[in-house]
């Protein structure tokens, strides 16, 4: 029953509601126009709520009319394990977040690419971990050395990195 | 003339030309990696702009576009898999050509026809945008904030199998448009206390999540196996015979490439597969076609490129991208306080110059790069998915980061990758929420305006002349969408209605 469109369709619902319900607390300025700023927000909210509630309708309409056609197995087969591999991924670039202040620009993005070939099915060897060095040392000559850009330098400071 | 000569002063700098140059070899190198659309080759590069002149940021955004697109027939041809999807086309024939033996014939025809379709492309460019840029001074609060709707209705065109999604996609563009400051009264809205989020939340940090970052995520959950490409190809360009009998392909090619690239959302793989199936319909040889015809390589290439430059139309002429790589470069022009659209002509003259030397060189340095880049391109694609991945993913969060030195903007970038994924998860476009996150502040802030203006009377809107013809023209364009829709959807049920009349067999 629980098809792509119904789910995106509840998942808008819910997103255009707690929108509508922050865009009725915008502060009205003494300087407004006629309108305010929380004026369009409401629009758009209201807007988002109706049109997500025209999808819900919409998917639960196709549901019951081709419901001898509709597999809801094939439509969402292997979507959880899909989901938990994207989710294992975007750790790592939560965990590059959090410790790179702490341990710097350099170790840190050596870090995520040994971390992430190793993820996406490197194997394990020194060549991988060779070539996270060596990539991490390139990416930071082009942006701290080229670029100029001042990354964290972390617990490398004293070494000037 | 005035623009050609003005063009011409920066064909010498040096600046415009090391851009160019860079721009296409990257867009070769980003376009030939099965999986790095042109947009995404476009996104990891927008950062490194952020400490670049202006006309030199554009340069290179606007030349990976060029070199992305004649990339993009590098695997199609020699793996069977298209570096873009644009490419597609160049599968059906440059393929068979390949397990012909003639894999650098094949490239060569590419090349040499995406270079006749730039150059084509850049004379439709320059010949159209000029005109179109003499309204400029004409433009009022409520002919702003017409553009707006205008660029909006391109959403109707934009929403693939959904309008209703394609509406939805566009309000989560325009809701993170209302984030930070109030463009009238100066109120906080949706700030929540933070400081970071007071000036809004910069197109360019969205548009690297939502491709770039939501591209990885996908393929962290997918396996795709490519084919080794074989390393000792080299390239041949077609003898005199041969590139006679490619004339009229590519013309066909460069035609309906111009057409499709003026057209908002009908983009380069539309053009291509068009241009393939007219250059069959009007060849002496329209048995070949499939079987490894020159021809049918040479129309889609030309198509293609001649899209990559003739995109530009409505992107400089009213600030309207119509296509995911077009939104990436706006996020260039954004980056650098410059809004394409009736004013840039006028503003930032120079930057359109620059930007039209550039592409020259580009078009004309791609026959050349594509040639001495062909065995690197080969090597980058057999190279292993696992550290393309690692070195993508450390590229955009460095990128990010060194915009404004900031770990917020990575967090935001790193979100709006995450919607990214749910958006693709449950079939959202991406395109009209970049349009509405671009297009937010326009519209709501002149739309305001022209009510404060006219003392809330909404009849400003049909008063100013440029207001009326752009209001015009975006219901023709919805109207026109939805009549489209609504008559292949009557088609499609007559069609079902028929199988099922005759038992499913035709």
């Amino acid at each position: 029953m629980i098809t792509r469109n119904l789910a995106g369709g509840l998942l808008m619902l819910l997103l255009g509601s707690v929108y509508l319900y922050f865009a009725y607390g915008i502060h009205k300025s003494a300087l407004a126009d006629t309108m305010g700023a929380g004026g369009v927000p409401r629009v758009y909210g209201w807007l988002m709520v109706g049109l997500s509630l025209i999808l819900i309708c919409q998917s639960l309409w196709a549901f019951l009319r081709n419901k001898a056609e509709v597999s809801l197995v094939e439509e969402w087969q292997g979507q959880g394990l899909k989901t938990l591999k994207a989710a294992g991924l975007l750790c790592f670039g939560i965990i590059y977040l959090l410790i790179v202040e702490t341990l710097g620009y350099l170790l840190s993005i050596a870090l995520l690419l040994l971390g992430v070939a190793l993820y996406r099915g490197a194997p394990i060897g020194i060549r991988v971990v060779l070539t996270s060095i060596g990539g991490a040392i390139f990416i930071w000559v082009i942006f701290v050395i080229v670029l100029g850009v001042r990354m964290p330098p972390g617990i490398l400071e004293t070494f000037g990195l | 003339m005035e623009t050609l000569l003005a063009s011409a002063e920066y064909l010498i700098q040096i600046k415009v030309l090391v851009a160019a140059l860079f721009g296409v070899a990257w867009g070769i190198m980003g376009g030939a990696l099965p999986g790095i659309s042109p947009s995404i080759t476009m996104a990891l590069l927008l950062p490194f702009t952020y400490t670049m002149e202006p006309g030199s940021a554009i340069v290179l955004l606007a030349s990976t576009y060029v070199g992305a697109e004649y990339g993009g027939s590098v695997p199609a041809i020699l793996i069977r898999t298209p570096g873009t999807n644009a490419a597609a086309a160049a599968v059906l024939d440059g393929y068979e050509m390949n397990k012909r033996g003639e894999p650098g014939l094949a490239l060569g025809i590419s090349l040499y026809s995406g270079v006749i379709g730039s150059l084509f492309g850049l004379t439709m460019l320059i010949l159209l945008s000029g005109p179109l840029a003499s309204v400029a001074l004409a433009f009022t609060p409520p002919a702003y904030f017409a553009l707006g709707v205008l660029g909006l209705s391109v959403i109707a065109t934009l929403s693939g199998e959904s309008l209703v999604k394609g509406f939805i996609s566009a309000l989560l563009g325009l809701m993170v448009a209302t984030i930070g400051t109030d463009p009238v009264s100066g109120s906080n809205r949706f700030t929540f206390g933070s400081a970071d989020l007071l000036s809004g939340i910069a197109p360019i940090m969205i548009m690297v999540g939502l491709f770039a970052m939501s591209e990885l995520l996908v393929q962290a959950g997918s396996k795709i196996k490519v084919e080794k490409a074989a390393t000792r190809t080299r390239l041949q360009f077609p003898g005199l015979k041969l590139a006679k009998r490619l004339m009229f392909p590519q013309s066909i090619g460069c035609v309906i490439g111009t057409f499709e690239g003026v057209m908002p959302g009908a983009g380069g793989t539309v053009a291509s597969f068009m241009s393939y199936n007219e250059a069959r319909r009007w060849s002496r040889r329209p048995e070949e076609f499939g079987k490894g015809s020159p021809e049918g390589i040479a129309a889609p290439e030309s198509a293609n490129n001649a899209v990559a430059e003739t995109a530009l139309v409505p992107l400089l002429s009213f600030g309207i991208p119509g296509s995911n790589s077009t939104a990436i470069l706006l996020g260039g022009f954004l980056i650098h306080g410059i809004r394409p659209g009736p004013m840039l002509f006028q503003k930032s003259a120079d930057v359109v110059h620059s930007l039209y030397a550039g592409l020259f060189t580009a078009a004309v340095a791609l026959l050349f790069i594509g040639m001495a880049l062909l065995p690197l391109c080969i090597w980058l694609v057999n190279r292993p998915r696992y550290y393309l991945s690692a070195f993508i993913y450390a590229l955009i969060l460095s990128g990010i980061y060194s915009i404004h030195n900031s770990l917020f903007d990575l967090g935001v970038m790193i979100t709006a990758g995450v919607i990214g994924y749910f958006m693709r998860m449950f079939r959202f476009p991406f395109l009209p929420a970049v349009l509405g996150l671009v297009l937010g502040y326009l519209v709501e802030s002149n739309f305001r305006r022209s009510l404060v203006l006219s003392g809330d009377d909404f009849s400003i809107f049909l008063d100013d002349r440029i207001s009326l013809a752009l209001l015009s023209l975006a219901f023709i364009f919805v109207t026109g969408s939805l009549g489209r829709r609504f008559f292949s959807y009557i088609r499609r049920e007559k069609n079902a209605e028929n199988e099922s009349n005759t038992g499913g067999q035709i």
